[in-house]
């Protein structure tokens, strides 16, 4: 990359309208219980390797919704897959499938 | 001697196909067997397993003794079919010998020897041979009947559901129900025209002279048996790309089983033996509480297999099965269905990456010591009544116990592997195992089946034995450490695990602990045959809704017991049954935690 | 003289049958426990005026006038409803000429949701455990001593598939900013969390009220549902919730932790369902036929519902049903 000397910051603001929403149309229309998330956080809360790092789910799949994918599959490679989260949801989403998912549409396989 | 017509070029160049496609593949497969594999067939060949494997070959293979175990009437189906085919060829060249002598006949002429009979001036019949070759037919055809009677309706042998196949498998399929009514026709219409047979083609060999002539009937004779070589022909054609490959692969599946060949959690040569063996039988549909209780059509090991072996496995099929193993149960080929679903999954999602779970490094916050190590596991921190119980028991039988996960550990791995992430799970596994080793325990006890297994199985944990709680407490029972007042009146059902029962083998230990509390009550589906709860870490496919259908026709079986309390050695499986019944559901540590003598 | 019976004897049954009576009915009351009164009987102040409960069940029983018209049948229940025929469960028929249904609602069973731990530790009590406290004038810890630190857990059993329980039980938002302000009232130094999903302040004076626990108590709100309950070594609880404004993992030692229990529609209602097709509605809870304009009428003829039997309501709503469907049965009767 060239280096102009000096650096664009990246925008704070989420920006719908720049945001590229087709992988996460894609996502929440095959699984779309995930749109009835109602941001408890009893996942966020109960999660085995959110106890030992930073990740935290519900912030990322609530990001991935918004079209911010930037990071999303690196976090959500920290999951374990142990499946408290599915089950404490107080909403029924499949929470394991959602990592799954969302590491298929973003990732490699 | 003439063994040559020219309507015996179908069948040769079908059995030439046939032989030449078999041998491809099953060249390229031993070739690409891991150097593990081979050494295990050179160590195991010349020993007593061979003869042992060659006796199931004959028990399974020809006289199929695990379909007549499962279901006698699709046994005796499958028996007629194989069994009196091989009988046919086997009589048929003896029958050959005893009219030549030991002569070398061609292939053909074994089996279209009633056409070469006349043909070489043969006049004299031997009838015991035509009794015996008839009967065999009979009891073929009466398989071949049965075939048909299934197809048009199944459940009268006893399936409530049958497989849907391939085009491969109809031609095959096609040829082979046409196969046996042509022989009759084609030996009937000899019998008329040069005599023998007896009662079954002679006889209709008689009515066909008396109804239709022998002049008319000679017009027919060729076509007759240009029919019968083209259903052979066909079939044998179609044999090794259709589900009826199983005949032949079954045979070298069970040599190969009996030197220890398994499949693994990533796919090797040796799973196209298991693939190819599947004769999509369909039994494994009926099982699936997926097909029975959610009325999903396409997902059984029967598709998986299916699907797998002709390179078009999606991922939501390979996904979606909770993996309980109810399948694998009843498979008369005995197909690893769980083993190969999972390196399946590995296959599409196992990415390694060196750098994931690094996190896991210096996240060591487990204290306290003890000879027991206790692992609660993930979802046992979700049922808190099992944890305090535990704590009771080992307090009461004066256990030091150093609490493996009390502030949440790492996970065990075994749903990363389920899901067939199995290089990450290796990950935790090396830093659990190195958390039992650094903290010294001599026995691991936990109270989840699912961490149980992969203990088992893949922690290779030296030195330190593994116990899932209902283990560890039915031997403090039995060596006195715990005193239990047996509570008369109480009545308990008790759910099995999948990963407890059928994963581990695991059926007595939690009864007998229940039945040291009170009266056991068993469910209509029990042992072996339990139902899964629904919940498995294993399917990521089915929503919440479907669990919970699943989860209330499980309950509502154990509520129909009557016992008053539902017990389950699974945190689990507590939480999806409790979703289901408003009878108690509890934890078998629970019932012995209440009821402890001081 | 037309005989309505009335099943079930809490405000909306009393209010309902006090009306009908005024209107020169005769009524009998079917209870199953052995008092008139029902669920507030147990409360302690009503939200958001902190009114005493007493005082609102004593006004509702004092216009429930003793006449030879009002006979009062407790300790059993209705197993089969129609507008001309109530049979009880103690096998009797009662004749009728309209029948009203105020069975009202089940609390939720916080055993249930076994990783709050109620039943398990001591000081992990039920909001309605509390009012009975509050009651008893006895709010403190099971080992003795005041709590210096409280946990209000906002939707358990409400709003939780689950429990097989979707609704929203709407009161225990209020009840719970209701029980903090108590608590600061009772001890002015303890902390109290109130752990939340969303605020849901329906009712006049209750936005209000809840800005008051915020400025004029100091109660903290903390955006994110509880997931698990431990003991810690010091006999006290540990928590483990997220925050989810800021986004991050919580973890806190508190004394107590009272967890508010949502409405569950009565099992007695499947039973209505079966045996006198009227209809219910997905959550449990029956279904009246208009939402607009038949709020309290069944969809069987000649019969009424009143109060929370047909969705979570408060005192308020449940006493102006009580009155709506006295209403209604009379303009039935009329009709006849």
């Amino acid at each position: 990359m060239i280096n102009f000397g000096f650096a664009i910051n990246k925008p704070r603001a989420i920006d719908i309208d720049r945001n590229n929403l087709r992988k996460s149309n894609e996502i929440i229309s095959e699984m779309p219980e995930l749109q009835a998330c109602i941001g408890c956080g009893s996942c966020t809360a109960s999660c085995t390797a959110g106890n030992l790092t930073e990740f935290n789910f519900r912030k990322v799949h609530t990001l991935v919704r918004r079209g911010e994918y930037q990071g999303a599959y690196e976090e959500m490679n920290k999951c374990m897959l142990c499946g408290k989260c599915r089950l404490v949801c107080p909403r029924g989403i499949n929470t394991r499938g959602i990592v799954m998912l969302i590491k298929r549409k973003l990732g490699d396989f | 001697m003439t063994f040559f017509a020219k309507f015996c070029i179908p069948f040769i160049v079908g059995v030439v196909v046939l032989f030449a496609v078999i041998a491809i593949k099953y060249l390229s497969w031993l070739r690409n067997l891991p150097k593990k594999d081979w050494k295990l067939i050179f160590s195991n060949i010349i020993s007593w397993r061979t003869v042992a494997a060659a006796w199931e070959v004959v028990c399974e293979s020809l006289l199929h003794r695990r379909i007549f175990k499962v279901n006698p009437r699709l046994g005796y189906m499958h028996m007629s079919l194989a069994f009196g085919w091989f009988l046919l060829i086997a009589v048929g060249w003896i029958e050959t010998v005893a009219y030549m002598g030991f002569k070398w006949v061609p292939l053909q002429g074994h089996v279209f020897f009633k056409y070469f009979v006349p043909l070489n001036g043969i006049t004299e019949h031997k009838p015991l041979f035509d009794f015996v070759m008839d009967l065999l037919l009979l009891f073929v055809l009466s398989g071949v009947g049965l075939a048909w009677f299934k197809r048009l309706r199944s459940r009268a042998l006893g399936m409530k559901k049958t497989t849907k196949h391939v085009l491969f498998d109809r031609i095959a399929l096609s040829a082979l129900w046409f196969i046996f009514p042509l022989r009759l026709v084609a030996e009937s219409i000899t019998a008329a025209i040069y005599g023998g047979g007896s009662f079954l083609t002679g006889g209709i060999g008689i009515l066909l002279s008396k109804s239709i002539g022998v002049e008319a009937l000679s017009y027919t004779y060729e076509p007759a048996w240009w029919l019968y070589s083209t259903a052979l022909g066909v079939f044998f054609i179609a044999m090794p790309f259709s589900r009826y490959m199983h005949i032949f692969t079954e045979i070298p599946l069970i040599f190969l089983r009996h030197y220890q060949l398994r499949p693994e959690s990533k796919e090797k040569s040796y799973d196209n033996f298991e693939l190819e063996a599947c004769s999509r039988c369909g039994i494994c549909i009926d099982p699936c509480q997926l097909q029975s209780q959610l009325g999903i059509n396409d997902v059984q090991s029967v598709y998986f297999l299916r699907d797998r072996r002709y390179n078009m496995l999606q991922q939501k099929i390979a996904n979606n099965c909770l993996m309980c193993g109810r399948c694998e149960q009843v498979c008369p080929v005995g197909i690893n269905l769980n083993t190969l679903r999972l390196n399946s999954r590995s296959s599409m999602r196992n990415i390694p990456n060196e750098g994931r779970y690094n996190y896991l490094r210096n996240v060591d916050t487990s204290s306290g010591e003890g000879k027991v190590g206790y692992f609660a596991g993930c979802m046992t921190l979700l049922t808190p009544n099992t944890l305090r119980s535990m704590r009771q028991i080992f307090e009461a039988a004066h256990e030091q116990v150093w609490w493996a996960d009390k502030e949440g550990g790492a996970c065990c791995g075994r749903p990363l592997m389920l899901s067939g992430e199995v290089d990450s799970a290796r990950k935790m596994i090396e830093h659990n195992k190195s958390l039992f080793v650094k903290h010294q325990i001599k026995t691991l006890v936990t109270s989840c089946p699912i961490c149980l297994k992969v203990f088992r199985e893949e922690y290779k944990l030296e030195g330190i034995e593994v116990l899932h709680h209902s283990e560890y407490i039915l031997r403090l029972i039995q060596k006195g450490r715990l005193k239990i007042n047996y509570q008369r009146g109480a009545t308990f059902t008790y759910h099995d695990p999948c990963e407890l029962g059928r994963g581990s083998g695991i059926y007595d230990e939690p009864r007998a602990v229940i039945k040291a509390v009170g009266e056991l009550l068993e469910p209509a589906h029990n042992r072996k045959e339990a139902f899964c709860c629904g919940s498995s870490v294993a399917n990521t496919a089915i929503n919440d809704a479907q669990q919970l259908t699943i989860a209330g026709k499980v309950a509502t079986e154990l509520s129909e017991t009557r016992a008053k309390t539902i017990v389950t050695a699974c945190p689990l499986c507590k939480k999806a049954i409790t979703r289901g019944t408003e009878t108690q559901v509890v934890d078998l540590s629970e019932i012995v935690a209440q009821n402890l003598k001081q | 003289m037309k005989h309505v019976i009335v099943i079930g004897g809490g405000i909306a049954g009393m209010q309902c049958a006090s009306e009908l009576l005024r209107q020169g009915v005769a009524v009998t009351i079917i209870e199953k426990e052995q008092d008139l009164g029902g669920k507030i009987r147990n409360w302690h102040k009503l939200f958001p005026t902190f009114t005493p409960a007493d005082e609102v069940l004593t006004a509702v029983r004092h216009k429930l006038k003793i006449s030879s018209n009002l006979k009062v049948r407790t300790g059993c229940q209705a197993t089969s409803i129609t507008a001309k025929k109530v049979t009880l469960s103690t096998g009797e028929e009662l004749k009728c000429d309209a029948a009203v249904i105020a069975t009202g609602f089940t609390l939720f069973d916080a055993k249930i949701k076994e990783e709050y731990g109620y039943g398990i530790y001591d000081n992990v009590i039920t909001s309605a455990d509390l009012e009975q406290m509050f009651n008893e004038g006895n709010v403190r810890l099971a080992q003795g001593g005041t709590p210096r630190r409280v946990a209000i857990l906002h939707c358990v059993g409400s709003r939780d598939e689950k429990v097989c329980q979707r609704h929203c039980s709407k009161v225990c938002c209020v009840t719970g900013v209701k029980q903090a302000i108590e608590l600061k009232q009772l001890f002015p130094k303890a902390d109290i969390f109130n752990f939340y999903m969303d605020i849901r302040m329906f009712g006049p004076g209750y936005e209000e009220m809840y800005r008051e626990a915020q400025t004029a108590y100091n109660v903290h709100f903390v955006r994110g549902r509880i997931s698990e309950v431990s003991p810690t070594f010091d006999n006290r609880l540990q928590i483990k919730a997220e925050d989810t404004l800021t986004g991050r993992p919580l973890k806190m030692g508190v004394d107590m932790l009272v967890l508010l229990i949502g409405m569950k529609a009565n099992a007695h209602n499947t039973l209505l369902s079966k045996e006198c097709q009227l209809q219910m509605q997905s959550s449990g809870f029956m279904q009246p036929k208009d939402s607009f304009l038949g709020n309290v009428t069944s969809n069987v003829g000649g019969v009424f519902y009143a109060g929370a039997v047909t969705a979570p309501k408060n005192v308020g709503e449940s006493i102006n049903e009580g009155t709506a469907a006295a209403h209604s049965v009379i303009e039935w009767l009329e009709k006849r």
